[in-house]
Order: structure tokens, then C-alpha cells, then sequence
């Protein structure tokens, strides 16, 4: 019969937030943008971003012309040479700012004496600027090698080779190609939806529990339910809700990968290049540990907003009231970067270790290498123990808190209805 | 069988005031019980802590013989909170058949329930339209199907029939009576004797959290209104006015010229006084025991309480809600 209870009210908060809109719009939200980002990377692939540029020459040799020789063997760059003068550099600025020229480069004879160029651009991008280092460094080389009396010959032999470096990554006893930008990237997606889930859908919670009271229905409820009941209900109501959502981010971002080729086809792009676009490989004890801590991060901080919520009587209130809890998870979040960069120093092993921090610290550090079997299987008993601690006190904070309106309680109240409830 | 409802020695404090003060009573099965009082007597706070939203502080509650408590036997129990509220972007008939479910009716069954209480009170045609799209009355309606869905056996009701219109206060009137019909205990609340008065077997007046006076509607009428006598002369009057004036005998009167009603003295005799009429040689048309109404009871009763409790009617709500 109790049971029967529950799933009532997991029934009510799954089918009354599914059927409002803004759990609409962010399922379609999320599909949307993350095609938007694939179609953009497949636009930036297709040759698109050309810059031209211009190639201011005071050099007295015929260094203007080599460099410009040297810039169009880039894909990337169109390059046209003009003789400095006077009021050059004044009329390229304006065609720049009349978007007719992406920049100019301006080279004097102390490009070979001090290796120094300049160059000016409305938009400095990282792209175009190591092209051009990469071009005039080549170039320089070439020519201070041939000063010397070496073969061009020879220099074209020895630029003609480049490193290629392939990166592995060691982890848990297998070694599989991954670039640290990969690991990086898949731990840093993780720790944003791990964020962003438990703080939506906790503060989902939170406004279903401020909600009851506020409409005055929670007492009809407690006279059939007991408080814990409704509160596990909401509970697994909105986290069902969460999963339910993540269920269609994942199958639709699922179903563009595989229709990427044809997207590319559409666009025109080479689809060769877009098939063998980069996708980070998840492996399934990943995804477990993941999914682990997502549910066990989701029970913890939904009880704690279960309980904000009983205590605040207006929207307002609960906003403030929230902030400890949402702190405390946003630490967790922007420790991501330090955790990244050595998941095994001290800090790293704190964070997941110690509950409140654990649900987004120890996947990201599982995911970025370094934690044995051990401290995983501690840190998920530490988040166990926490789950069933912080819920007795949120349980009672609530039973008492779901009945009261008016002023917001102290501390010191708080803690007798924790010890009287 | 003991009663269902057994409140024994029930003290309820809030921050700074004694909401409830060592009150006591019992609803005897099949009976409508009311429980009367000015605003901020206790009324509620009582019902919650019968309810088990409140816990007592001293003092237990018993229902169906069993000190656990209201929600252990909630299946069995209706109940209509002061304080209405349902959810606003829900569907009426949505609504309806998840209260029913947290009472541990089958879902179907709640459903087809709702549906036939919707159309009794006339409300079959709103059965899917949003909680907020109805009118308050209308809102207060669907709590009260809320409240009896589920065919409990002990239906509390605090002030049911408040801010409703006549017509559909008589529509409620005539459900609870149709409860008492048939068997059920009612538990109801209100500070509008007009309807104690309609719906009474039993009655608890209270007033400060504590009780007045209890018993049945006819007990009552009789301990605090036998003392009532009207009088009709016919033609001489004799010496009444000097009788009337014994202070011993007459407490208070209202003369009317041909008519007067006394209010007796305490202790004194009615017969004695018809004795004393005739023998003074008054004519009598009419010598009548009269029964004041509830409303004249209560207000005697609570007096200068209800007057001050009622000139200050947040005040004792507030408390309630502030304190924990």
C-alpha cells in the first residue's frame, strides 16, 4: 500500500512536468544546438574561412615577393603585395575597416636581421596567426640558411618532413589512442551536465515541494502520506523526469552522429573529412560510473533542496535560502580544470572524496586517469552514507517545514526541528 | 466499540500562546459532530492534531481505537482542511483521481468515483479543465469530493461550508446529512451556529482552546435553554410586573405589552412562577418553555471571548503559523 503511495506521487511529478512546455523546449533545445554545432564545424571545414590579406613590403631585396610565395602554398590565406609608401598603411586600415581586407602584414629588412614582422587585422585569429608564423618561420630559415651557402635544394628536402605526434592515453591497464584535448573535453562536457542536472532538476524539486505549500494542498497530503513518502516521491519523479530528458538528448545526438555524412553531403563539404571527425571514445565503465554518480549527486542535493524548499514560503526566500547549496556545488564544478590537470594530487583526491563535492569531482577524475578501483568504490560508500545522512535531516526539516508559513527559520530553529521532528 | 474519535486531554502551544488547553471529546459512531467556536479557538489546531499534522503536546488522540494516527488509517478518513488548496494547472478529474490514490484507491476506481461525484455536484462538464479555470466555489466543491472519494467512514470537515454561495451551501448541507443517513461519523467545524444547528447530533463549544460545554444538540438546548419562558396574557395582567421584578425568580425579560419573554433566575422554578402568575390573578394564553437558539447559546456562552477573539481574528492565526 505505501508503495502504491509513492508511485502515485512519482506518477503526478513525472506526467505534470512532462506535459508543460519548457520540458519541451529544452528536449528540442538540446538536439538543436548540439546539431548547430556540427553542422558549424562541417560549414568551418569547408574551405570557408579564407583570410585575405595584404603584404606591406619595405624590404629592399625580394623578400615581399618570397613571402607572399610562401603564404599562398596555405590554404588559408590569400596574400597580394603592395609597396610601402606613403599613406599605404592609412588607406589598408580603412579597407579593413570596410570589411574589404581581413589584414595586413608589414615586413621591413628587419624581418631577417631581428625576425620581427607585424600584422594588423579586425579580427586576430588564433588560426591565421600560426599560419602566419608558421610561413614566415619557414621562409626565414630558408634564407638564412642559403646566406650561408646551403643547397635550396637541400633546405626544400629538410622543410619537407613533418612530426607527426600520436598521442595514447595509459589508463586501468589499457593503452588506447586519446588526445589529451579528448579527455579533457569528454571530462569537461561530463562536468558541465553533471552540473547542470543536479542544479535543474534539484531546483525542480525545490519548487515542486515550495509549490504544495504555497497552493496549500500539502495538507491533504500529509493527512494520507507520510512526508518522507512524499518526499522520496518528488524525489524519483523529477529525477525520472531528468532521465527521461537525457534519454532524448542522447538518442538524438546519437542518431546525428551516424547522419553526419549525409548532413555533409547537403552542405556540399568533403565527407571524408567530416567521417573522420574526432568523436571521443566513452568506454562503459565510464558511462556506469557516470550514471552512478549523476543519480547518487541527484539524491543528495534533491533531498538538501527538498528541504530548502519546505522552509522558504515564497520564491523569493527559497532563492536566497538555496545559495549554500548551490555553492557548494558550484565549487565542485570549477575545480574541474585543477582536477584535469592532476587528478592525482591531494585537492583532486579531497574532492572525491568528500560527498558534497564527489558526484562531479570523481567522474571527471576517473574519466581524466588516475583513480584506482579503491578510492572509487570510497568515494561512492562516502556519497552512500551522505545520501542517507543528509536525507533523515532533510526529511525531518521538511515534515516540519511544510506546514509552517511565514518568517523564515534561524539556524538555531532549524536544528530543533531536526532534533523535535 | 469505542468511539472513532477520542481526543483526550489535548494541549496544543504556540510561540507564546496555548492554542488547544487540555481539551477533551469524543465522536460517537454515526453521529454528526460539531465543533463550535469563535475564530481563533482552537478549532483548527484541534482538527489538525486529530488529523496528526499537529502532534500534541500533551495529551493523545485515538481514532478507530488506535493511537497511530491519522495517516495509518487515512483509507478510512476524509478530510476538508481549513486552508483549501489544490493543484492549479492540473485537470480537475486529475487531480480528483490522485487524492484518491494517496487514500490507496486504486487508480481506475478513483477515477470512475470522481467522475460520478462530479456529476452529482454538478460540476461533470469541468471534469478536464484546469483546477485554475474553475471559480472558487467550484474549487471548494472538487476538495470536497476530494474528501469523500474514496467512501470513508470518518469525514472531517473544517469549515465546509464557508465562502459558498447559498445554493451551494445547501448542496454540501444536504451531502453531510446524507452522510449521517447513512452511518457516517462527521466531524465538522464552524462559527456559524445556523448550521451547527442543521446538521448537529452532537456539539463541542469551545472557546480560548478550551471546552465550554459538549454533548447532543438537545442536551445542550436543555441545560442552557430550559430557563426560557415566553408569555402571552390574555387581557389581565394581574400583578404580573411585580413578580417579573423579583429578581429572585426573573433574571432579565423583554416585555412586549401583551407578550413578555423571561429569562429565569438561577435556580428558580417555573412553576413556581406559573403558580405566583395565576395567584396574582393574571390571565394566561400562553405559558411556554422556550428553547433559544443555538446562535443565543453560543453567544452567551463565549460573550465577551468571541467578542475580543473576534475583533482580533489573525492574530491568533498568525501565531499559529509563525509558531513551530
Amino acid at each position: 500500500m505505501p508503495v502504491h503511495k509513492v508511485w502515485a506521487v512519482i506518477r503526478r511529478e513525472f506526467v505534470e512536468r512532462v506535459r508543460t512546455r519548457w520540458f519541451w523546449i529544452s528536449a528540442i533545445l538540446g538536439p538543436v544546438l548540439f546539431a548547430g554545432i556540427i553542422v558549424f564545424q562541417i560549414a568551418q571545414s569547408v574551405g570557408g574561412a579564407v583570410r585575405n590579406i595584404a603584404v606591406v613590403d619595405s624590404t629592399s631585396s625580394d623578400y615581399g615577393t618570397r613571402v607572399v610565395e610562401s603564404l599562398g602554398a596555405s590554404r588559408l590565406i590569400r596574400a597580394t603585395r603592395v609597396s610601402a609608401g606613403p599613406g599605404v598603411i592609412d588607406s589598408l586600415t580603412r579597407l579593413v575597416e570596410a570589411k574589404q581586407l581581413n589584414g595586413f602584414l608589414i615586413i621591413s629588412n628587419q624581418l631577417t636581421e631581428t625576425g620581427k614582422a607585424e600584422y594588423r587585422a579586425s579580427n586576430l585569429s588564433l588560426q591565421t596567426i600560426e599560419e602566419l608564423q608558421r610561413a614566415l618561420n619557414r621562409l626565414l630559415l630558408k634564407v638564412r640558411l642559403e646566406e650561408r651557402g646551403v643547397n635550396p635544394a637541400v633546405v626544400e628536402y629538410a622543410q619537407s618532413l613533418r612530426v607527426t605526434l600520436d598521442q595514447k592515453k595509459i589508463a586501468r591497464g589499457g593503452t588506447r589512442a586519446e588526445s589529451a584535448g579528448e579527455s579533457f573535453a569528454v571530462a569537461w562536457v561530463m562536468s558541465i551536465l553533471l552540473f547542470m542536472a543536479i542544479l535543474l532538476y534539484g531546483v525542480n524539486v525545490m519548487s515542486s515541494v515550495l509549490e504544495e505549500k504555497r497552493d496549500r494542498i500539502i495538507e491533504v497530503l500529509v493527512s494520507s502520506l507520510r512526508p518522507f513518502q512524499l518526499m522520496l516521491g518528488k524525489v524519483i519523479g523529477a529525477g525520472a523526469v531528468s532521465f527521461f530528458q537525457f534519454l532524448i538528448w542522447g538518442v538524438s545526438a546519437r542518431a546525428l552522429i551516424s547522419l553526419r555524412v549525409p548532413i555533409a553531403r547537403a552542405l556540399g563539404a568533403d565527407t571524408a573529412s567530416v567521417s573522420s571527425m574526432p568523436l571521443p571514445h566513452i568506454p562503459f565503465a565510464t558511462l556506469a560510473v557516470f550514471m552512478a554518480f549523476f543519480l547518487g549527486g541527484f539524491l543528495l542535493y534533491s533531498a538538501m533542496f527538498a528541504a530548502v524548499g519546505a522552509m522558504s514560503s515564497n520564491e523569493q526566500e527559497a532563492r536566497q535560502a538555496q545559495q549554500p547549496v548551490t555553492y557548494v556545488l558550484m565549487i565542485s564544478y570549477l575545480s574541474v580544470i585543477g582536477l584535469t590537470n592532476d587528478p592525482s594530487s591531494t585537492f583532486a583526491k579531497t574532492l572525491s572524496l568528500v560527498p558534497f563535492t564527489s558526484p562531479i569531482a570523481t567522474p571527471v577524475r576517473w574519466t581524466a586517469g588516475g583513480m584506482g578501483i579503491g578510492e572509487l568504490v570510497l568515494s561512492l560508500a562516502m556519497l552512500a552514507i551522505a545520501i542517507v545522512g543528509v536525507t533523515w535531516v532533510a526529511a525531518r526539516i521538511y515534515r516540519v517545514g511544510i506546514l509552517m508559513t511565514g518568517k523564515r527559520p534561524s539556524m538555531k530553529e532549524l536544528v530543533r526541528w531536526v532534533r523535535t521532528a | 466499540m469505542s468511539d472513532p474519535v477520542v481526543v483526550d486531554r489535548v494541549t496544543k502551544r504556540f510561540a507564546g500562546h496555548t492554542a488547544v488547553d487540555a481539551l477533551s471529546l469524543s465522536v460517537p459512531s454515526g453521529q454528526i459532530f460539531g465543533l463550535l467556536g469563535p475564530n481563533g479557538a482552537g478549532k483548527t489546531t484541534t482538527i489538525r492534531m486529530i488529523m496528526d499534522i499537529y502532534e500534541p503536546d500533551e495529551g493523545s488522540v485515538r481514532l478507530f481505537n488506535d493511537v497511530a494516527g491519522g495517516r495509518t488509517h487515512s483509507a478510512r478518513i476524509g478530510y476538508l482542511p481549513e486552508e483549501r488548496g489544490l493543484y492549479p494547472k492540473m485537470r480537475v478529474l486529475d487531480v480528483l483521481t490522485f487524492l484518491a490514490e494517496t487514500k490507496g484507491v486504486a487508480r481506475r476506481t478513483g477515477r470512475a468515483k470522481a467522475l460520478e461525484w462530479l456529476e452529482r455536484l454538478g460540476l461533470g462538464d469541468w471534469r478536464l479543465r484546469k483546477v485554475s479555470d474553475l471559480s472558487k466555489g467550484m474549487q471548494q466543491k472538487v476538495q470536497f469530493i476530494s474528501a469523500v472519494l474514496h467512501d470513508p467512514e470518518l469525514v472531517v470537515l473544517d469549515e465546509p461550508f464557508s465562502a459558498l454561495d447559498p445554493v451551494n451551501r445547501q448542496v454540501l448541507l444536504d451531502t453531510v446529512i446524507d452522510f449521517g443517513r447513512r452511518g457516517k461519523t462527521v466531524l465538522f467545524s464552524t462559527h456559524i451556529m445556523e448550521h451547527a444547528e442543521k446538521l448537529c447530533d452532537r456539539l463541542c463549544i469551545i472557546a480560548r482552546g478550551k471546552k465550554l460545554i459538549d454533548g447532543t444538540l438537545a442536551d445542550v438546548k436543555r441545560t442552557h435553554g430550559g430557563k426560557h419562558v415566553v408569555i402571552e396574557f390574555d387581557g389581565n395582567q394581574g400583578a404580573a410586573r411585580q413578580i417579573f421584578a423579583d429578581r429572585r425568580l426573573v433574571a432579565r425579560m423583554q416585555d412586549f405589552g401583551q407578550q413578555a419573554e423571561l429569562e429565569l433566575a438561577e435556580g428558580a422554578d417555573t412553576q413556581e412562577i406559573l403558580r405566583a402568575l395565576v395567584t396574582s390573578g393574571a390571565r394566561l394564553s400562553r405559558f411556554e418553555l422556550a428553547s433559544p437558539s443555538l446562535h443565543k447559546i453560543f453567544v452567551d456562552l463565549v460573550g465577551p471571548d468571541a467578542a475580543t477573539a473576534a475583533a482580533n481574528p489573525a492574530s491568533g492565526r498568525e501565531r499559529e503559523r509563525a509558531g513551530a
